[in-house]
């Protein structure tokens, strides 16, 4: 080998060691990839004409035959014959249509704490529906199989708004939840749903990843009775690269809950190595305390390996405690563990005398020492919505 | 010094180098991606391919010499150490941390990091030969492939059977490329290279600093695992201990097998089926057996468990941990369980299984009829046996339908009652005994506490859930056996299901080209490719054989390629030797090929008896001794002059390549052994074809 070659062939590995350090912008300062993993829309996937349980949207804008949808921050362009990012809104004809209205894929009856909220009318009852689809594409989803399918691609039954009502009253149970999937990809579903219900005095919930638009949010909130919404981290960056949305507009869900006087408790899911950055939580926290008060329950919940996201371990109990400690510490009132079953961090405590208000064994309530929404050792509110306790 | 010699010795080097960093490659990969058949196929698949590309393109080279070889040969050797952390240290920079990535993402991912290592040593045993052709010596194909063998067999017994038991990955590398450095160095002596020879020592010298530190090693696995506090490379796979403030987790290839506190798991899977039996006596557990789980089991007081882990550098490290209590009615055994529940004399009240679904052969044993069977034998009357398959609570979809229904069909032809509990996991219940749902009353009368049943099952396992799933069952799925891994095939479409992706396009593309490559290849190179691909398919339905009947597969693996390995070189000696009545010892070669075929096929269908392993390595050893016996035969037929032995080897080597993917990720897992060996049968009956319709082929 000459000098020459040597050079050149040195120069050749300097370039190969340079476009490797290009990489490192894709990066974390731990050396992990964090790529956008937001859906796309599915160009001329959508069906030739709507089916029976479709529905002309509520919320969206005309443009030609092209349109716009103004559910969600995904405000989805569609042009004729395709697709949404959540799967559920279609262009047909120059209309965009909901094809999951009355199709529910999952339906059952749970203890409202498996929500979970734990201030809205403990021990009783929800009867839980769930269409398809999603707007964000979170990798540990655990509930993938209905999440990420298109209507057509599951199986289910038929219960348009009234027969949910129907259904609910038949069982003697007093609310509603729209749960499992993202109830925000089946808005219009959930809405008349929930305007049937209202009028029999039956409470709406919905369990959501808060990425909604203001305006459709102003209208559901007049239905709504309780909510738990996940604030997944307080990172855009985890947010796009761990469920393929943005955090902003989830925060702005946050605030026009409060706003609209909607009760709603909070989820954080403590992913390792994602989600557990105490000086993360502490903003967070400032931010809630700032924002909404310190009255809003906060639940961290436990990670276990699901879906795509199976090679991180179960996050340390340890770590749930930190969390629950810097919330606390911060000023939150209510901060709950999940997913922990036999933790002390499943009971309610009176944020005044740290007394025990409402014990809990799981979903069982095992005592609950509340007067009227008061603390029955020192007398102070509970924020909450609470009720009759079924026995 | 001899300059022929020198390049044989460095031919053996390539061989037993390739061969053991191979093995090492799939292993990484193994850890890195979903530990089954489909990534095993894809790496092989890649390996040939991308070394048939290789020995393609010393085809069309015609210029270099002893020079170039000799730096060829030091990039070969040192090569595998910038592979195997580039395995590992790339994941992180091609996927999102704590992924599972799907097919195509796996694909290219192989492709990328093995590709510069296969197609050099693709290239350099066809380049070898022009080397020593330019330098005046005689050397023939048949040559080069029994010189080739001679390293493969090395390199695959002295990883298999020595290097695998004592030596983690990076000093495997070192012993594996040793020759090839020495080769490289006397080389370039010989050519009197001595600045070149100066950078290649300095080269040499990192790598072996690289490869003796074990904190060099270990710290290639932090970016993967975080905080490691121990690190095991056993015979079965690689065993990772992490720590994260208190909490420990063991990961087992890869993927966490268990962390601290995980009340849920373990409540379910032994709380409920022992809340069945009032006074167990012997409790059998199959894996899954750390941390908490024997504290619940020993609620239950029984007199005596036994629990059953293959790899016994789990309990072991498990046990210097504290994460097995010392329990005076507990027997640790270490060995594969279907042979352990085949041979025991013990009878138990309850098997408890936990095992992942059955997504390699190995696993899917423990799933089948002809497992229940056997477990039946030991199962006193009125016991209980209890596995379980990944689920969703809240919804049902068409495949975890189909699977649930293939297990619950199975199970219902041995067991009269079979009780499914839909928790976080369905748990299936066996027994000949009435089964209750109600755990948390059994558990209550039983007084026996607990946290998460106690509390939540009734919101949980719900009768309307339990309803929705028993309604939903198919009695018309089919049952899943031993040879026909109906579950396996399942649990594979809901694998490619959740990443939104189908092989499809993959196989679209391959078959595209593998026309293309029929169309330009010569016919005796067709001959090759087939046996190529009969042999490969050949070697990984005895690899599956072998595994759905012994089970314990990762320590014969070794055995059984070398058995392979060790075929191929007295055969292309053999092959080597004819002169002449080349067209008539292929027809022949082809014949028993088919033959050996047609007996496989007999055993696999009809006979179901179980022979003794040297059954399978006799087999192995005949098979591959007729493969390796037409490399030569075949390139004389061609000629020297027209095709050396470039375009043979990658005739032989495309056709291994599809020969693997074919067999180990379509044939098998769709069909069975039986499908695979039939088409297995029809590629040689085409060959066999094309021999008889070509009267000059040969000739």
């Amino acid at each position: 080998m000459t000098r020459k070659e040597f050079l050149r062939t040195a120069a050749l590995g300097a370039s190969v060691f340079l476009c490797a350090g290009a990489g490192y912008g894709f990066m974390d300062k731990k050396g992990h990839r964090r790529e956008s993993i937001r859906g796309r829309i599915f160009k001329g996937d959508g069906p030739e004409k709507p089916w029976k349980w479709s529905i002309e949207g509520f919320f969206y804008t005309k443009h030609g035959d092209s349109v716009q949808c103004q559910v969600c921050p995904n405000r989805c362009f569609l042009e004729p014959g395709d697709r949404s990012i959540c799967r559920s809104k279609v262009n047909i004809g120059g209309k965009l249509y909901s094809l999951a209205y009355g199709n529910p894929c999952a339906v059952h009856v749970d203890p409202i704490e498996k929500k979970p909220l734990n201030h809205f009318y403990p021990r009783s009852l929800i009867f839980s529906i769930a269409a398809t689809g999603c707007n964000f594409r979170c990798l540990n989803c655990q509930n993938w199989e209905i999440s990420q399918k298109k209507p057509e691609e599951v199986e289910h039954t038929e219960l348009f708004p009234e027969q949910v009502v129907a259904e609910t009253q038949k069982r003697n149970i007093a609310s509603i939840a729209y749960t499992y999937s993202e109830p925000i990809t089946y808005y219009e579903y959930m809405i008349d749903t929930a305007k049937l219900a209202r009028e029999v005095n039956i409470k709406n919930v919905l369990v959501s990843n808060g990425y909604i638009n203001q305006k459709p949010l102003l209208e559901l909130c007049k239905y709504l009775d309780g909510a738990n919404v996940n604030l997944k981290s307080f990172d855009n960056d985890i947010y796009r690269c761990l469920n393929g949305g943005t955090l902003q507009p989830v925060l702005n869900t946050f605030k026009t809950l409060h706003e609209q006087g909607v009760w709603f408790e909070m989820t954080t899911l403590v992913v390792p190595t994602y989600v557990e950055d105490p000086e993360m939580i502490r903003r967070m926290c400032g931010w809630i305390l700032k924002e909404l008060g310190p009255d809003h329950p906060l639940h961290f919940l436990r990670f276990f390996p699901r879906y795509k996201l199976t090679r991180l371990p179960a996050t340390p109990i340890a770590t749930l405690e930190k969390m629950r400690g810097i919330a606390l510490k911060e000023g939150i009132h209510y901060v709950y563990l999940g997913n922990v079953p036999g933790h002390e961090g499943a009971q309610t405590y009176c944020h005044n005398c740290h007394k025990v208000v409402i014990k809990r064994n799981g979903y069982l309530i095992e005592a609950v020492n509340l007067k009227e929404g008061k603390c029955a050792f020192c007398g102070t509110p509970i924020p909450g919505r609470w009720g009759a306790f079924r026995d | 010094m001899n300059f022929r010699r020198l390049i044989i010795w460095s031919i053996i080097g390539t061989g037993i180098s390739s061969v053991t960093t191979q093995l090492l490659t799939i292993r990484e990969f193994l850890t890195q991606f979903c530990g089954n058949e489909i990534t095993i196929s894809l790496v092989v698949f890649c390996w040939l391919m991308m070394s048939g590309l290789g020995a393609f393109g010393a085809k069309v080279l015609k210029r270099g010499g002893g020079r170039t070889y000799a730096l060829l040969i030091l990039i070969i050797a040192l090569w595998p150490l910038i592979q195997v952390i580039g395995i590992r240290e790339m994941r992180e920079i091609f996927f999102t941390h704590g992924i599972s990535p799907g097919f195509y993402p796996i694909l290219l991912y192989i492709l990328i990091v093995i590709s510069p290592y296969c197609l050099l040593t693709g290239f350099i045993l066809p380049y070898s030969q022009y080397v020593l052709n330019r330098a005046g010596y005689g050397f023939e194909s048949g040559d080069l492939y029994v010189t080739d063998s001679v390293g493969d067999i090395s390199g695959g017994a002295v990883f298999s059977f020595i290097l695998v038991y004592w030596l983690k990955p990076f000093p495997i590398i070192a012993v594996a490329s040793s020759l090839l450095i020495v080769v490289g160095i006397l080389l370039l002596v010989a050519h009197r290279q001595f600045f070149l020879l100066a950078v290649a020592g300095a080269a040499c010298c990192v790598f072996l600093i690289l490869c003796a530190s074990p904190h060099v090693e270990k710290s290639t696995l932090v970016g993967q695992y975080g905080s490691i506090i121990q690190h095991i490379e056993s015979p079965y796979g690689r065993i990772v201990i992490t720590k994260e403030g208190p909490q420990h987790t063991f990961w087992e290839s890869g993927l966490p097998l268990y962390s601290d506190a995980n009340v849920i798991d373990v409540e379910e899977k032994v709380h409920y089926p022992l809340s069945q039996i009032n006074h167990p006596e012997r409790i059998l557990l199959i894996s899954g057996g750390l941390g908490q789980t024997l504290q619940e089991v020993f609620k239950h007081r029984p007199a005596h468990v036994d629990y059953v882990e293959l790899d016994p550098a789990v309990t072991h490290a498990a046990e210097a941990l504290g994460f097995i209590d010392k329990w005076p009615s507990l027997s640790i055994i270490h060995t594969d369980a279907r042979r352990y529940i085949k041979e025991t004399e013990h009878k138990y009240d309850a098997i408890l299984i936990d095992l992942p679904d059955p997504h390699t052969f190995q696993l899917n044993r423990f799933f089948t009829d002809e497992f229940f069977a056997v477990v039946r034998r030991i199962l006193k009357q009125g016991g209980v046996l209890c596995l379980h398959l990944d689920y969703s609570p809240n919804y049902l979809s068409g495949i975890r339908k189909k699977k649930l229904s293939t297990l619950y069909n199975t199970a219902q032809r041995r067991f009269e009652q079979v009780l499914i509990l839909p928790g976080e996991q369905a748990y299936f219940l066996m027994s000949d005994r009435e089964l209750n749902a109600d755990i948390p009353a059994l558990l209550k009368a039983k007084g026996i506490p607990t946290v998460y049943i106690e509390g939540f099952y009734y919101g949980n396992v719900t009768a309307d859930r339990m309803d929705q799933l028993h309604d939903r069952l198919d009695p018309h799925e089919s049952i899943n056996t031993d040879f026909e891994p109906r579950l396996m095939n399942i649990v594979f479409e809901e694998w490619f299901n959740q990443h939104g992706t189908h092989p499809g396009w993959f196989f679209g593309v391959l078959a595209g080209l593998a026309i293309l490559y029929f169309v330009f290849m010569k016919r005796a190179e067709y001959i090759l490719f087939s046996t190529g691909f009969a042999a490969m398919g050949m070697e990984m339905l005895i690899l599956f054989s072998f595994q759905i009947i012994y089970g314990y597969i990762y320590l014969e693996i070794g055995a059984v390629v070398t058995a392979f390995l060790l075929g191929l070189l007295p055969g292309s000696l053999v092959g080597q030797r004819w002169q002449s009545g080349l067209r008539r010892r292929i027809t022949g070669s082809e014949m028993i090929l088919l033959c050996l075929l047609v007996v496989f096929f007999a055993w696999a269908s009809y006979m179901k008896m179980e022979p003794p392993p040297v059954c399978f390595l006799l087999f192995c050893f005949v098979f591959s001794f007729f493969a390796g016996l037409q490399f030569p035969v075949a390139a004389k037929i061609i000629g020297e002059e027209k095709s050396p032995a470039a375009g043979c080897l990658a005739a032989d080597l495309c056709g291994a390549a599809a020969g693997t993917l074919v067999t180990g990720m379509v044939l098998i897992p769709l069909w069975g052994i039986r499908a695979a060996v039939i088409f297995l049968i029809l590629v040689k009956i085409s060959s066999m074809i094309l021999i008889i319709s070509n009267p000059r082929l040969g000739a």
